[in-house]
């Protein structure tokens, strides 16, 4: 890895944020308040005086911005106002443009105009999918199946599955790829990758290091954010596993009783993404949380398209309830028009390419962390043999 | 009653500043008036131990100016009185002081404090000891005090009659009123020095929240011969403390207390505590959390140099948060920037807040000088001449223009006397001063 200095990283970074990186005197007040900061991890001050002084790949290289949560104890305390917070924040889009091939990502994130363009590029798309390939509209009586048929929607989904889970994967090898074989302190025995995937699979499931953010707060439903967050994922995962694996079980024609884990799950999974999607926009106009004082356009695209997605979805569910065929057709057709463009473009370049990065900086974090111990013991092992001879 | 006076200046602040700016007015014959809001000149140097670099006493460096500007011919003091009004214009003020009534004669008072012995009550002493020390009712406000005159806490005294009778000069007279002096004076001097930023402003710092959590003042009072304690001693329960952590920029450069500037004397009043508390405790651990040490005057860097051989453990981290443990042992967080950017918890038994440096007074509305951004009076040419203000015939020294330690104010304080004298001169007439001051030199001769 190298450590050439690079002038202009300082400038890049500010294309993708609002921190005050500049006005830094690294005093070390944000690590030091910080409840994530570990003796391994020690940012944010570490991350801001890389982009100080340029150095581009260690800053790459770097899993420490997706261990940061945004508390926002850092920001709030910060004797220059240079907002760390917000800085990791910025980091983070930034590295998703690092991490990201293609260069989509950049774009999005540097440029309001490639962001809503291709938006409005994947929802005219979809308006011309329709037009080509929906069924015929029956207007006696609501026939969603025949007008989409469900089949027919079913292979779109595999298609926009296939591509959404392309190029994440193939982000996430970047990632791979920067952090922990180009940042090799230490070398990493396969084993470990085996004996630390359980750390991946339960920071997926739980979001636990969220929890350290409210270090006041006892317990799960008193920790906001982190119990927000958390139902907000359960109901997304829900409702991609419905749609994307099992949409023949999910959109039917006729309505089954309430008990239905049809029902029932689709109901939780629409309840917890509303509040979900108005937490996020609400927090982010009254600007009352740190986290929520700056808000980047990729900050508002992702709860407003959350939320017209979950308002559509109610919208046809309700319409067809009342037996209202044309509506329910034209809204359905809305609901896919607006849920393409925020899976295929927000998933793997976008926003919500955080629900892979995160807990897999976790899981490399301790495996890099592990990696470290060994060698510190196999070093000790050898000296300790060295010193008896 | 009323009084008038005819004078050449007005000194506002009786600190180190206004009392040489107006001894070396007075010195070159011009006629000056020293108005002082407490009860004693001296100011906040009065209440320090020593001095940065020479570790002199400050106690006898400052008394000595205290009873000078107190005997001097030219100078009329006016303790515990405060300005009410400035009128006029430019070289022609008319100014209204009040004086606060005493509720003792003060020419009749002798000091001979026959009235504190009597006095049946306590209250704890906030304007000289931060509340660590106590004074009676009727009091000399410390034992250096300039003029060694009593006062009474009207509000707190239960009117029993003891000092009444105790007093030997019949000084005491629980009907005292206000009394006002109209001064007409061709210059004004704003020494109104500074305040210390409160200690509990930075919430994450427990200042007022966690007992063993002081600041620097409370230290130095601590460690002055006239302290309430004379012992080095911690606030929960009275021990010695054996390890002390000193918290820099606790108030300086940090903008979420709106304060962007550098204090300037909190890394050397630290240092100077710190090299006095080890001689106080030679077993003791002292330690100085620091952002950078601002070691900028004659002797300072070497005085820094000195402090690290004695022993005294510098640490370069910006302490964030202060917690306690069930002894209340202040814990402080901090990065440890030069040990690979560890964050630690360290305990100790006392933690003092190096408090910086807020203006003590914001003369716009009363005398129409406005501030600078920070707060301090504005200088229309900081840097060839600091001590004018924007207007006319009035002009600002010591910390009333900026943060400063004590050398630095005595120089301005030097500064603003010619400058005033130059402006005195300019606009009253060189000659007739001459004739006044061969007069005086006759009548002395």
């Amino acid at each position: 890895m190298s450590n050439r200095a690079d002038p202009n990283l300082l400038k890049e970074l500010k294309k993708y944020g609002e921190a005050e990186i500049e006005s830094c005197f690294n005093c070390g007040n944000c690590t030091a308040i910080c409840p994530l900061a570990t003796d391994e991890t020690p940012f944010p001050r570490n991350n801001i005086r890389m982009v100080q002084l340029g150095l581009r790949d260690r800053l790459m290289s770097s899993l420490d911005p997706w261990l940061c949560y945004y508390c926002g104890d850092c920001s709030a305390t910060c004797p220059r106002k240079a907002e760390p917070g917000e800085a990791q924040m910025t980091m983070r889009r930034w590295l998703t443009a690092q991490y990201d091939w293609t260069g989509l990502a950049r774009k999005f994130y540097t440029s309001p105009v490639w962001e809503i363009g291709s938006i409005l590029f994947v929802s005219l798309f979809m308006v011309w999918m329709f037009v080509l390939f929906a069924g015929p509209m029956e207007t006696d009586h609501v026939a969603l199946n025949t007008f989409a048929p469900v089949q027919r929607i079913h292979y779109g989904d595999w298609a926009l599955a296939a591509f959404l889970s392309f190029f994440l994967l193939s982000n996430v090898f970047r990632m791979y790829w920067l952090t922990l074989r180009k940042d090799a302190k230490a070398k990493i025995p396969f084993l470990l990758y085996v004996t630390e995937a359980w750390t991946l699979v339960r920071h997926f499931a739980t979001q636990k290091k969220f929890e350290k953010c409210d270090e006041n707060q006892k317990g799960f439903f008193q920790k906001k954010r982190w119990r927000n967050h958390w139902f907000l994922v359960s109901g997304y995962v829900l409702m991609f596993a419905m749609v994307v694996g099992f949409l023949p079980w999910f959109q039917t024609d006729n309505i089954y009783p309430i008990y239905h884990p049809q029902r029932w799950l689709g109901y939780y999974a629409t309840i917890v993404l509303l509040y979900g999607g108005f937490d996020i926009l609400w927090g982010r106009i009254k600007q009352e949380h740190q986290s929520h004082r700056f808000s980047h356009l990729s900050d508002w695209i992702f709860p407003i398209l959350l939320l017209l997605t979950t308002i559509s979805g109610i919208m046809v569910h309700t319409f067809r309830y009342l037996d209202l065929p044309l509506a329910t057709y034209y809204t359905y057709a809305a609901h896919l028009v607006i849920l393409t463009p925020m899976l295929v473009l927000e998933v793997p370049f976008g926003k919500w390419s955080h629900l892979a990065y995160r807990p897999l900086a976790v899981y490399f974090q301790a495996i890099k962390e592990k990696a470290k111990q060994r060698q510190e013991v196999a070093v000790g092992a050898v000296a300790a043999v060295a010193a008896t001879d | 009653m009323t009084n008038t006076l005819k004078i050449d200046a007005l000194v506002v602040g009786g600190g180190i500043a206004g009392m040489q700016a107006s001894l070396d007015l007075a010195d070159q014959g011009y006629q000056v008036a020293l108005v002082e809001k407490n009860p004693s000149v001296g100011g906040m140097m009065a209440g320090l131990s020593k001095v940065f670099p020479t570790l002199d006493c400050c106690s006898c460096i400052t008394t000595p100016k205290m009873s000078a500007v107190a005997h001097h011919a030219n100078i009329s003091l006016m303790t515990y009185s405060e300005v009410q009004s400035v009128m006029g214009n430019e070289g022609d003020y008319q100014v209204r002081v009040m004086k606060k009534p005493r509720y003792v004669i003060e020419d009749e008072c002798s000091g001979c404090r026959s009235c504190e012995m009597v006095c049946p009550l306590d209250l704890p002493d906030y304007d000289n000891e931060y509340g660590r020390g106590a004074h009676r009712v009727i009091y000399v406000p410390f034992s250096t005090a300039v003029p060694q005159k009593a006062l009474i806490d009207i509000d707190n005294c239960i009117y029993c009659g003891k000092c009444l009778k105790a007093c030997t000069t019949n000084a005491i007279d629980f009907a005292q009123q206000p009394e006002y002096v109209n001064i007409e004076t061709t210059s004004i001097v704003l020494a109104t020095g500074y305040k210390t930023t409160p200690y509990d402003a930075k919430k994450e710092y427990g200042g007022g929240r966690l007992r063993n959590v002081v600041h620097g003042m409370m230290v130095e009072r601590l460690l002055a011969p006239t302290g309430a304690y004379g012992r080095q001693l911690r606030p929960s329960d009275g021990r010695q403390p054996d390890n002390i952590a000193y918290v820099q920029c606790a108030g300086s450069r940090d903008l979420t207390l709106g304060v962007d500037y550098c204090s300037r004397v909190c890394c050397m009043y630290a240092i100077k505590q710190a090299m006095l508390l080890a001689g106080a405790l030679p077993m003791a651990d002292i330690t100085i959390y620091y952002m950078d040490i601002r070691a900028f005057g004659k002797g300072y860097e070497q005085f820094y140099e000195n402090a690290k051989a004695m022993g005294i453990q510098f640490v370069k981290g910006k302490v964030a948060r202060i917690t306690e443990d069930e002894n209340q042992n202040p814990i402080l967080r901090v990065e440890l920037i030069d040990q690979n950017s560890r964050v630690v918890e360290r305990k100790h038994d006392l933690a003092v807040l190096s408090v910086g440096m807020l203006p003590g007074f914001d003369p716009n509305s009363m005398y129409g000088v406005p501030v600078d951004k920070d707060g301090f009076i504005k200088a229309p040419n900081p840097n060839i001449s600091p001590t004018l203000t924007m207007r006319e015939g009035i002009f600002a020294t010591g910390t009333a223009t900026g943060p400063m330690d004590i050398v630095d104010s005595i120089i301005t304080a030097g500064a603003v006397a010619a400058e005033a004298a130059a402006y005195i001169q300019s606009h009253n007439g060189h000659r007739q001063l001459v004739a006044e001051q061969t007069e005086r030199s006759v009548t002395h001769a």
